[in-house]
């Protein structure tokens, strides 16, 4: 499933942009591919990340995924629920099982970020 | 390819090729998408259905079916069969008859793990050995060095010469014809009432009085099938089936149909582990030989080893390292709850702020984790406390001070606590 409105990268993660500030997930794919979610490590209110940067961390009992920063921007809010409730991720990518919300430092960054048509043809293709 | 004759060390260089599906590639897709597929060995397999957790309860409580299709399966036989395997694996085949099965290694001249296997007798000089599929390639070009001559029996006397000359064949190679025979396992309580049911006559006497670790070959939904009490789960009831390829869909299918009412799952990649890590059961590459070389006594299976019996390849070094090893292969518990980090293959296992060892495999099991673990003799009593230090995910924690790798005895304080369990679990 690709929601439309969203941004996406080619490692699976979403951005919705709204002014200046990123909500950042993974997508339907990325949960899919994982299984079941039992742990996310969040990156920290206030902490910087280039683009690319190791964002976050989902682990589920097969395999430990980095989250990469989608864009270069600063954390300002963080889904505390997720350390509790991982399974949020699986159960609701693209709502309740958001990571983190960040200050676009670099609007440049997000210029190379896919559409949900072009995700979605990206998808077929892997 | 290649061997040495003065270590005794085989090594094999495999052929990298593209993952292919298993004969019941397209069965699977009617059942879970694409991208639970994963590359295991060469082949495409699911990773799971509907979930790990719902298929592992399925096994436990009534019954799970499982591709095994891509194991290896050879056949041994002639006048040199018994003589031949008895050579070239550790436990005493001389032990069993037709009709059951043994659990055993196939070792080089160094004493190296190539893999372990179970060793079925099907008639008098007639013998089905099943491999892993990650070591099938490996294990045919071992028999046929040996055979040969290119690989050693021995380090201490390299030109001892093998007295046999048994028939080998591959028996998931179509060109056997009849003889050609392909895996698959039902496993769990419910399994033994499925199976009766798809006798077409009486359910089966034979089968229903079939004890662990024997087999016997018989018509189930009209085909034929080498039926064996074995499997790789934990489950006091549970069966191999061995069938010819071109009857491997039908019977797939015929199984699913009459498993619908007695709660049957399919199960892919992923249960089939938890469930053999929550019995203790080892994986090779994990549990056996592996990066810490792990020997059949140090994963708690010194029995399949007759160093009592005669001559047998990698012998000598068995012999030492029955004695020597302080090192124990050893399943522990730890808290499993959701936004508990899991445990990983390699993360350290600490007790008293020590360094007492490492992860080796984990599965989450309801709320626990269960992990097998290789840590020093002394701490792997059940019920020892133990914890788990978490080496660095990824360059962030590495950044921030988490540890790559650690050594044995380096003081490191627990993220987790949990303690040791008994060496295996049956159900």
């Amino acid at each position: 499933m690709v929601v439309d409105g969203l941004l996406y990268t080619k490692e699976h993660e979403w951005v919705k942009v709204e002014g200046g500030i990123a909500t950042i997930g993974i997508s339907d794919h990325a949960q899919e591919q994982l299984g079941e979610i039992t742990f996310v490590e969040l990156p920290a209110v206030g902490q910087e990340f280039a683009k690319q940067g190791e964002l976050a961390i989902a682990e589920s009992s097969k395999a430990a995924s980095d989250i990469y920063s989608p864009i270069s921007g600063k954390v300002t809010e963080i889904n505390t629920e997720l350390e509790a409730a991982p399974e949020k991720v699986n159960e609701d990518c693209y709502n309740s099982g958001w990571f983190c919300k960040m200050q676009i430092t670099d609007p440049s960054s997000t210029k190379d970020l896919m559409d949900a048509k072009q995700y979605e043809e990206y998808l077929k293709g892997i | 390819m290649g061997n040495n004759r003065s270590t005794g060390k085989f090594v094999f260089e495999p052929t990298p090729a593209g993952p292919v599906g298993s004969i019941l590639y397209n069965q699977h897709l009617k059942y879970t998408p694409k991208s639970r597929f994963a590359d295991f060995a060469g082949y495409l397999m699911p990773l799971w259905f509907t979930s790990i957790s719902d298929e592992h309860d399925a096994v436990r409580n009534k019954a799970g079916l499982f591709d095994c299709t891509h194991m290896g399966v050879l056949e041994v036989q002639g006048p040199d069969a018994a003589g031949f395997i008895n050579t070239v694996t550790t436990n005493n085949v001389t032990k069993i008859t037709p009709g059951r099965a043994q659990y055993s290694y196939i070792l080089d001249a160094a004493g190296n793990v190539l893999d372990d296997i179970i060793v079925y007798q099907r008639a008098e000089q007639k013998y089905m050995v099943v491999v892993n599929a990650a070591n099938e390639p490996k294990i045919k070009a071992y028999l046929d060095a040996l055979l040969s001559g290119k690989a050693p029996l021995n380090t201490g006397s390299p030109d001892k010469k093998l007295a046999f000359c048994p028939i080998i064949r591959d028996m998931r190679d179509t060109s056997t014809g009849d003889n050609c025979r392909l895996d698959i396992a039902i496993q769990g309580p419910a399994s033994l009432d499925i199976l009766c049911d798809l006798f077409e006559d009486e359910p089966s006497q034979q089968l229903k009085e079939l004890k662990n670790f024997r087999l016997f070959e018989a018509d189930l939904a009209g085909v034929n099938c080498i039926i064996s009490r074995t499997g790789y789960t934990g489950a006091g009831i549970g069966y191999e089936l061995f069938v010819h390829p071109e009857n491997v869909e039908q019977l797939w299918e015929k199984l699913i149909e009459a498993g619908k009412p007695h709660g049957l799952a399919l199960c892919g990649l992923g249960a089939r582990d938890s469930l053999r890590i929550e019995a203790g059961l080892p994986l090779y590459g994990h549990e056996l030989d592996g990066p810490f070389g792990i020997s059949p006594f140090e994963a708690g299976y010194g029995w399949a080893v007759k160093l009592d019996k005669g001559f047998f390849i990698g012998k000598e070094p068995m012999q030492k390292c029955s004695a020597d090893s302080k090192m124990q292969v050893a399943r522990v518990a730890l808290p499993g709850e959701r936004g508990i980090r899991p445990v990983r293959a390699n993360d350290v296992v600490v007790a008293d702020g020590k360094c007492i060892g490492w992860i080796l495999s984990s599965a989450k099991i309801s709320e626990k984790q269960i992990a097998i673990a290789y840590i020093t003799k002394e701490n792997s009593e059940p019920d020892i406390a133990i914890g788990v230090y978490y080496l660095a995910r990824n360059a962030r924690q590495i950044s921030e001070g988490k540890k790559e790798s650690a050594r044995l005895n380096e003081s490191l304080q627990a993220d987790i606590n949990g303690n040791v369990l008994s060496r295996f679990e049956k159900f």
